[in-house]
């Protein structure tokens, strides 16, 4: 599996030069100008977040799903509609259910509702059978046209078809029971479609069920990109970055394609899955408190004009009276000197206790909205880095036209956005992770590293916003140390 | 599809008609209209709860999907109860929901709602401000619930003392229903009544 995989990232290496327009930035390899080359087993030591995984189609994924059914349908000596309700009902533990059902077969059947609790009930099913009158639809009825599930409970044709067709029309599939009355036995795949008649109906069901079956199976997950129909797997047990081949190729929408197994939020790592929903729910609640930040124009701190933020660089310069400033501390940009980005940092403080009760109030909402306003800054920022890249693909084309060089010439640049695509990406999840840390010496390193990160960010998103007067050397070496302090920073502080 | 529904209303309509329930007088349905898509139910307060010798009336709708799905029912005669909204009448019960079988009746549902009156499930709750009283203060929630009986279902047990709280209310220009919902919310606390419906 694992060289199956550096294989695929090779691939896409290769493929450098075939179609620069949607080279993805997960796939640049920074090192490579390294002479590393013997990475193939320790890719994971080298990346933390490095994950072995797959991308699936469905009918991949069918196929998959379809020999533990088989299997299990063998080994057991059941139909595989009764195989497919064991393996939903246990999130596809095939040995685990084969365990049980040597342990105790009866009761595995009942916990997995393919059979009723006792005492059977069927007296009231064979008195309906036999008066010919069906209860739900309250009509009589000929022998041959009941029908009914292992509990005995026995109704018409017609009520069981438009029973699964009204559930079907709500969405659900798998969890179709019996309609008696405290009866909880679910109606099987092939009990269902041997009654249902209409295609657009059993097509949904299929669908519907299907999805139920990958949503309950630890190692399968739906890829969150619009549209897309891709399934991930993976046999990671912690929260991994994945990406979706499918979706890469067809569009430059970078946050969905990275997710993790396990929470299903976009991919967040610095950031465990916890702590991300706590500043999720957090960032919901106060979004009204918040709301006035995310304005998208500032005054120059210097003449006062109304600038606009039109690219995703931090550093800005006034267009009126040239002053270079920071856009979130409206900070002369010199004093954010490369050394130690002060920015980034909030500085908790150290009288707090003894404040009155508002004045925590208010120094909480400060401490938040300080975290907050950096992180919607980069979410921005990203979006904005995504226009950024149709202008240069734009300029380039114009070069091209121009024959100012081949368009394997400029391929370097969209390289570059993006490294900083996933660069910023990290850093904005690191603001929901420094929120929650207790103040200490940890913290203080976290912050440090996170300070040197957005500083080579900025830096670079400079140079790719200023492409044309910039150096490809300079570019290049810029790319490598913003690499270089991400991958540190998730290195010392990723514990997934 | 509402072919059936119909049938199925109509064959029930009878059925509960002749149960021997309506014999005691304890549940009871009217047709509102003759499509037989509205019903009017009628369910009689359990013995031994707060709600005994009331009568509580109920809003039945049938959806053109019945039986296959539940009908929509609520209270239309106001209640105490953690179950039921003191507002609106929704009721919070599996059956109408996730649990509605094909099978089950109109009569099926006046039973469990009555089943309900005798056994709340405050884990469950659709009034949260009943619920909490009802889990807290038991003897306070009582009291209240046997008094929402009297002034709305026709109960027998007149509570001269919190009428005379609401009176006192009422004396303030708060109109009569606000005022018993602010004490009863607030444990028939009048100063903490009163300013909450002031504030
Ligand atoms: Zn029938
Ligand atoms: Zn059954
Ligand atoms: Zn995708
Ligand atoms: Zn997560
Ligand atoms: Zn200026
Ligand atoms: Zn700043």
């Amino acid at each position: 599996m694992t060289t199956e995989e550096y294989d695929t990232e090779m691939d896409y290496s290769d493929s450098d030069c075939g179609d620069p327009g949607y080279e993805d930035y997960y796939n640049v390899h920074p090192w490579d100008g390294e002479g590393d080359n013997d990475i193939d087993n320790d890719q994971s030591r080298r990346d933390p977040e490095y994950a072995v995984y797959d991308c699936l189609r469905i009918e991949e994924v069918e196929r998959l799903l379809n020999e533990d059914v088989e299997s299990l349908s063998n080994s057991l000596h059941i139909t595989p509609s009764l195989a497919k309700v064991l393996l939903h009902a246990h999130n596809w533990a095939l040995q685990d259910i084969i365990a049980k059902y040597r342990t105790n077969a009866s009761s595995l059947f009942i916990n997995s509702k393919i059979k009723p609790l006792p005492p059977l009930d069927s007296l009231s099913g064979l008195k309906s059978q036999r008066s010919g009158l069906c209860s739900v639809c309250v009509a009589i009825q000929s022998a041959e046209k009941f029908s009914t599930l292992t509990c005995g409970h026995s109704f018409c044709k017609d009520c069981w078809c438009m029973h699964f067709e009204v559930q079907i029309s709500q969405g659900i599939s798998t969890g179709i029971s019996c309609m008696a009355q405290d009866c909880n036995v679910l109606a099987p795949e092939d009990f269902v479609l041997s009654l249902l008649t209409k295609p657009n109906m059993r097509e949904r069901y299929q669908q519907f069920a299907f999805c139920d079956y990958v949503k309950s199976h630890p190692q399968l997950r739906f890829c969150p990109g619009p549209n897309c129909q891709m399934i991930m797997r993976s046999k990671e047990q912690r929260a991994k970055r994945v990406m979706c081949s499918s979706c890469k190729t067809c569009d430059l929408i970078r946050n969905c394609n990275n997710f993790s197994f396990r929470c299903g939020i976009d991919y967040h790592a610095p950031t465990d899955c916890n702590t991300m929903k706590k500043w999720l729910t957090k960032c919901a609640d106060d979004s009204e408190t918040a709301n006035y930040i995310s304005a998208h124009t500032k005054d120059c701190p210097k003449c006062h004009i109304c600038i606009e933020k039109n690219g995703g660089c931090n550093h800005m310069q006034c267009y009126n009276c040239k002053y270079d400033f920071c856009w979130m501390c409206l900070g002369d940009w010199k004093a954010h000197g490369s050394e130690y980005y002060v920015c980034s940092r909030y500085k908790e403080n150290p009288n707090i206790a003894h404040e009155s009760v508002l004045a925590q109030a208010r120094e909480a909402l400060k401490k938040y909205l300080h975290y907050y306003e950096r992180w919607e800054n980069h979410s921005k920022s990203l979006k904005l880095e995504e226009q950024t890249l149709e202008a240069i693909k734009m300029q380039i084309n114009k070069k091209v036209m121009n024959y100012s060089g081949t368009w394997i010439d400029w391929q370097h640049l969209f390289a570059a956005a993006s490294l900083l695509t996933r660069c910023r990406y990290t850093l904005q999840y690191t603001y929901p992770y420094a929120y929650y840390m207790e103040p200490g010496p940890r913290k203080e390193l976290f912050e440090y590293q996170q300070a040197q990160l957005e500083a080579e960010i900025e830096d670079l998103s400079w140079k790719i916003e200023h492409a044309e007067t910039t150096n490809r050397g300079d570019l290049e070496n810029q790319m490598d140390i913003a690499e270089k302090r991400r991958v540190t920073l998730l290195k010392d502080f990723l514990e997934v | 599809m509402a072919n059936i529904a119909a049938l199925r209303i109509q064959r029930e309509f009878k059925e509960v008609i002749r149960s021997e329930e309506v014999a005691k007088c304890a549940i009871k349905v009217e047709l509102v209209n003759d499509s037989f898509t509205e019903l009017k139910g009628e369910i009689a307060g359990p013995p031994d709860t707060p709600y005994e010798g009331g009568n509580f009336v109920l809003e039945i709708k049938v959806p053109e999907t019945y039986p296959f799905n539940p009908p929509k029912v609520r209270f239309i005669t106001k209640i105490w109860h953690p179950n039921i909204s003191s507002v609106t009448g929704a009721i919070c019960l599996d059956i109408l929901k996730d649990q509605w079988a094909a099978a089950m009746t109109l009569r099926t549902v006046l039973l469990s709602l009555q089943a309900l009156l005798s056994a709340a499930e405050p884990d469950d709750p659709q009034d949260a401000v009943v619920a909490r009283q009802y889990k807290e203060h038991p003897e306070m929630f009582r009291q209240t619930a046997k008094h929402w009986t009297y002034v709305y279902a026709g109960g027998p047990a007149k509570m001269p003392d919190l009428d005379d709280k609401i009176r006192r209310l009422t004396d303030m220009g708060i109109e009569e229903h606000n005022a018993r919902v602010a004490l009863s919310s607030y444990n028939w606390d009048l100063e903490r009544a009163t300013e909450q419906l002031f504030s």
